[in-house]
């Protein structure tokens, strides 16, 4: 009776397919491509500093935006004319956390996301983050009942997007595993390394090339390594140590060139929206393609 | 018409416009992408170029060590660079769920406390499935309930022989309508036993609760706990083959255990007594209590435990194994449930136990195991892999091999066992007198038959 692989391994994540990847709901619907990328950042960003404010462990986040992420790929996914970022968000949190060891009640999503909405940027500094107006994040008992529905409601339809497939494996854990490996803990820098590997990997999480969806934890581990040893200057083998974690050059130069193009979007996207209303909600979904077809 | 999305205009004409119209898009929209990726290949390669450049070239190659028992599982790939094979497992991906009306309902197979399940023919390849529907309580405004959520979960995550398969989940038009589509299976273990003339033999249980245990290690080796194993859970198919089923209790678990653990698992028949202690912190041993009630059950031919609520239940665990005391079972005094038994030390119930004279046919290292499996300390229980290699399966008669199983009728497969009905010995009294006329008659027919070469032919 050997012991056959399980199909879910902490290794291997369901990855989107080029179909997927081509196609989207949102484009069927008529969203320019480039609003629709920066609508799903958003979101992605949405529900990382949503899964920080109800004091989630970073995997359990990260899980949740990689739900949020996978839920508009192909074509016969949810389309940002149809649902509302903040409604797929709190849905990803909500169905993430249930059956996890941090479940979160639907009313400190609600709450928590009413808060975020009320701060008007999701690209802030940690200053905004202590603007306290209770006035402007005020859930009434109606307005939650109403949110509570749509939550439970898009619940069921990201489920029967991913044909109730919610596995995730994500490269945090192994990121570590390859670190040791390396030995680089042996070392004052080592600590300093992880870090920065481990916020190589957190901001990964949001690329607008979809890196969590398309590439294999190990592979993403080892890149967030090979750069920020780099960065900190750190010496790695000389050897081609990444192929012991299966990654080939070829798919490491690209990460790497991915993972580093990051700033450069993020200033952009920053700039874009600046002095703009989120996308949370589909009414402004709607302006900025109007916006953007009139300009055309 | 221009395909508008007005609410109105939902005539069939009307919607081929805009399912054309989407297509033609979807279509536009996959020729502007290939392009597209032509484009991100060209600067993907140029920053391959960079990257390399940054990179310096090994003077060695490195050479890893090649795991040959995995050949099977994991795709060795070279690299480009032709230095060593990487590994890559196969990926998987995700799709929308399909609909239900894919499947067609043959009959109904049981009512579980998690659904209705059903045997069901997939329409384009004529396979035969269960349909599990999922119970579903919208009112309490948790959406999807949590417990099926971690059936799912668990369910596709654990592969193995003895597990039952869930190939996919599909929906129906309603948002309610979750059916699992798992693989069909003849026989529950329970229904089996109740329609058996006989109990299995000794070398039949064997093979069946070696199958049983190798499902559960696996699900422990996997960090789950099924919090819900009884005969009516385990499945057999007419090789003899198990697989266990109905993870609705099941849930992933951690050491030190997770928090947020719920009392009010397994049912009450299998349930240790540390949970009906009402401890809040328990692992595996729980699923071990359950498997030694099987194995009981499965020598008796009925449940071992058959407690009307948890109090009875107790009392006769206490009557079979013994009452537990500091030495045997330590600390258990500081359970919830356990101050109340003071009053029980001295009732005549306490004692050894009554399990070796329960089980006058079971060799002493069979008893023993059973015995080792219903340990009220749950320390002292054996852990799947242990039971595996217990002296019990290798002493005569051996575990028969699957393939030797007596097969059943089905009842889940709408089969009913065909009862000869053989007449009773005569009753006392007047012997029936025999009617001359029908005796007459036996040989009647027979006159209007034609005969053939080789076979009669008889005219109608």
């Amino acid at each position: 009776m050997a012991p056959e692989p399980s199909q879910n391994s902490v290794l291997v994540n369901p990855l989107a397919t080029p179909d997927q990847l081509s196609t989207s709901g949102s484009q069927l619907d008529g969203v320019p491509a480039s609003l629709e990328t920066s609508v799903i950042h958003i979101g992605a960003r949405l529900t990382q500093i949503a899964g920080v404010l109800l004091r989630l462990p970073q995997d359990l986040i990260a899980h949740a935006v990689v739900i949020f992420t996978r839920f508009w790929l192909g074509p016969e996914s949810g389309s940002l004319c149809e649902y509302s970022i903040k409604h797929v968000c709190a849905a990803a949190l909500y169905l993430t956390t249930k059956p996890s060891a941090h479940p979160k009640a639907p009313r400190s999503i609600i709450n928590v996301l009413a808060y975020i909405e009320a701060l008007g940027t999701v690209f802030f500094v940690q200053d905004d983050m202590d603007k306290n107006d209770p006035e402007s994040y005020y859930v009434s008992e109606g307005t939650y009942f109403t949110e509570r529905a749509q939550l439970t409601k898009v619940e069921s339809i990201i489920l029967r997007v991913l044909g109730f497939n919610t596995h995730v494996a994500l490269p945090y854990t192994i990121c570590i595993n390859y670190l040791q490996t390396l030995g680089v803990f042996d070392d004052d820098s080592g600590s300093e390394l992880a870090k920065r590997a481990w916020a190589h990997l957190n901001s990964a999480l949001l690329s607008p090339q979809l890196l969590f969806v398309t590439h294999q934890p190990p592979c993403l581990a080892t890149a967030a390594i090979y750069l920020a040893a780099k960065e900190v200057g750190v010496k790695l083998p000389s050897e081609q140590w990444w192929e012991v974690f299966d990654t080939d050059r070829e798919e490491l130069g690209f990460l790497v060139v991915a993972m580093l193009s990051m700033e450069g979007f993020l200033r952009e996207e920053k700039q874009n929206w600046a002095g703009k209303r989120m996308p949370y909600t589909l009414d402004v979904v709607e302006q900025e393609i109007k916006a953007l077809t009139d300009n055309s | 018409m221009t395909g508008s999305k007005s609410r109105w205009a939902d005539d069939e004409a009307d919607k081929e416009a805009r399912r054309r119209e989407k297509e033609e898009k979807k279509r536009a929209k996959l020729a502007k992408q290939k392009r597209q990726e032509e484009e991100a290949q060209k600067t993907a390669e140029a920053a391959t170029a960079r990257a390399q450049e940054e990179i310096s070239r090994p003077a060695k190659r490195r050479r890893i060590s090649n795991d040959d028992s995995n050949e099977n599982d994991v795709k060795h790939i070279k690299s480009d660079s032709g230095s060593a094979p990487l590994l890559r497992f196969p990926t998987t991906g995700w799709s929308p769920s399909r609909n239900v009306s894919n499947f067609e309902s043959l009959n109904h197979i049981e009512e579980g406390s998690y659904g209705w399940v059903s045997r069901a023919k997939e329409t384009a390849t004529g396979e035969i499935v269960a349909l599990k529907k999922m119970k579903m309580d919208t009112s309490s405004g948790q959406g999807f309930p949590v417990d099926a959520l971690r059936e799912i979960q668990i369910l596709s995550s654990a592969k193995h022989r003895h597990i039952v398969d869930l190939r996919e989940v599909v929906v129906g038009d309603k948002p309610d309508d979750v059916y699992l589509v798992m693989q069909f299976l003849e026989h529950d273990l329970k229904t089996l036993q109740e329609e058996m003339a006989e109990p299995f033999l000794p070398s039949e249980i064997k093979t069946l609760l070696l199958q049983i245990v190798a499902g559960v290690e696996f699900l422990h080796d996997n960090w789950i706990l099924h919090r819900d194993l009884k005969t009516s859970n385990i499945l057999m198919n007419n090789r003899g083959e198990i697989k266990l089923a109905d993870f609705g209790m099941a849930r992933q678990f951690s050491d030190p255990p997770p928090a947020n653990l719920t009392q009010l698992v397994v049912t009450l028949w299998y349930r240790a007594p540390e949970l009906l202690f009402g401890t809040s912190k328990y692992g595996t041993a729980i699923d071990m209590w359950s498997i030694g009630c099987i194995f009981g059950e499965l020598v008796r031919k009925e449940p071992l435990l058959q407690g009307r609520n948890e109090v009875d239940q107790l009392r006769r665990i206490f009557l079979l194994v013994g009452t537990p005391d500091e030495d045997s079972w330590p600390g258990f005094r500081r359970l919830a449930g356990a101050s109340a038994l003071k009053l029980m030390k001295n009732s005549p119930g306490a004692g050894k136990g009554s399990l070796r004279a329960q089980f006058p046919l079971l060799t002493s290292a069979g008893a023993s195991l059973l015995a080792a499996l219903l340990s009220l300390n749950p320390d002292d229980r054996p852990s799947a892999q242990e039971v595996l290699s217990d002296p019990y399966f290798l002493e005569a008669p051996r575990p028969k091999t699957t393939a030797m199983f007596p097969t059943f009728p089905s009842k889940a497969g709408g089969e009913k066992r065909r009862r000869v009905a053989s007449p009773n010995a005569p009753q006392r009294g007047q012997a029936p007198k025999i009617n001359m006329e029908e005796l007459s008659g036996i040989f009647s027919r027979k006159e209007g038959e034609e005969v053939g070469a080789g076979f009669a032919l008889r005219m109608a």
